[in-house]
């Protein structure tokens, strides 16, 4: 699930996670630089160097 | 007996913006749209409730700064979305929430000559929930 944050004081305090409640436009608020999205990649699952694939990859 | 009510602090916002500081004037009008039911027999029209048919305007100095009001309506038109107007913060003080609230037309510019830069915008529609500062 997509996290928000407040850029602008406008909308809350700046930095603090938005909820948006149901009917709230969130482009809109992205689109308007009121919020962020706080989209975190997640991490790629690392490999173990083994004899047949002594660099990991 | 007559009573006033003064909005020294009234809130406006606009899908979740607080255009407070920026808004002068604010209306919302409840309207249940009436439908002739008169049959014969009646001897004066009478009306029936139908669809509601609300309306919320404001008045809004126009600016076009980062996260402003330009910033905020101008992805707005053309769709529905959450309106609250709000009597006062103090404890008890109403609080109408319209839902789904279309804004149809939004006056990019509204330019005169040695004059603040107004407009005029108005939600059309929705559903208005009543609630209070708690």
């Amino acid at each position: 699930m997509t996290k928000y944050i407040i850029i602008s004081e406008l909308v809350g305090n700046p930095g603090d996670e938005f909820v948006p409640d149901e009917g709230i436009n969130v482009e809109a608020l992205l689109d308007g630089g009121f919020i962020k999205s706080d989209n975190k990649a997640p991490k790629s699952a690392k490999t173990e160097p083994t004899e047949e694939n002594p660099n990991g990859n | 007996m007559a009573t006033s009510v003064y909005l020294s602090n009234p809130v406006f916002k606009v899908n979740a913006v607080a255009l407070t500081g920026f808004c002068t004037a604010a209306t919302l009008t409840q309207t249940n749209t009436a439908q002739d039911t008169s049959v014969f027999g009646n001897v004066a029209r009478v009306y029936s409730s139908t669809l509601q048919d609300n309306e919320c305007t404001a008045t809004l100095y126009m600016t076009y700064g980062a996260s402003e009001v330009y910033a905020t309506l101008k992805a707005l038109v053309g769709t529905q979305t959450t309106v609250v107007l709000q009597e006062g913060t103090t404890v008890g003080n109403k609080i109408w929430t319209v839902s789904n609230a279309y804004l149809e037309t939004l006056p990019i510019m509204n330019a005169a000559l040695g004059e603040i830069q107004s407009i005029d915008i108005s939600f059309q529609g929705g559903t208005i929930v009543e609630t209070a500062v708690v």
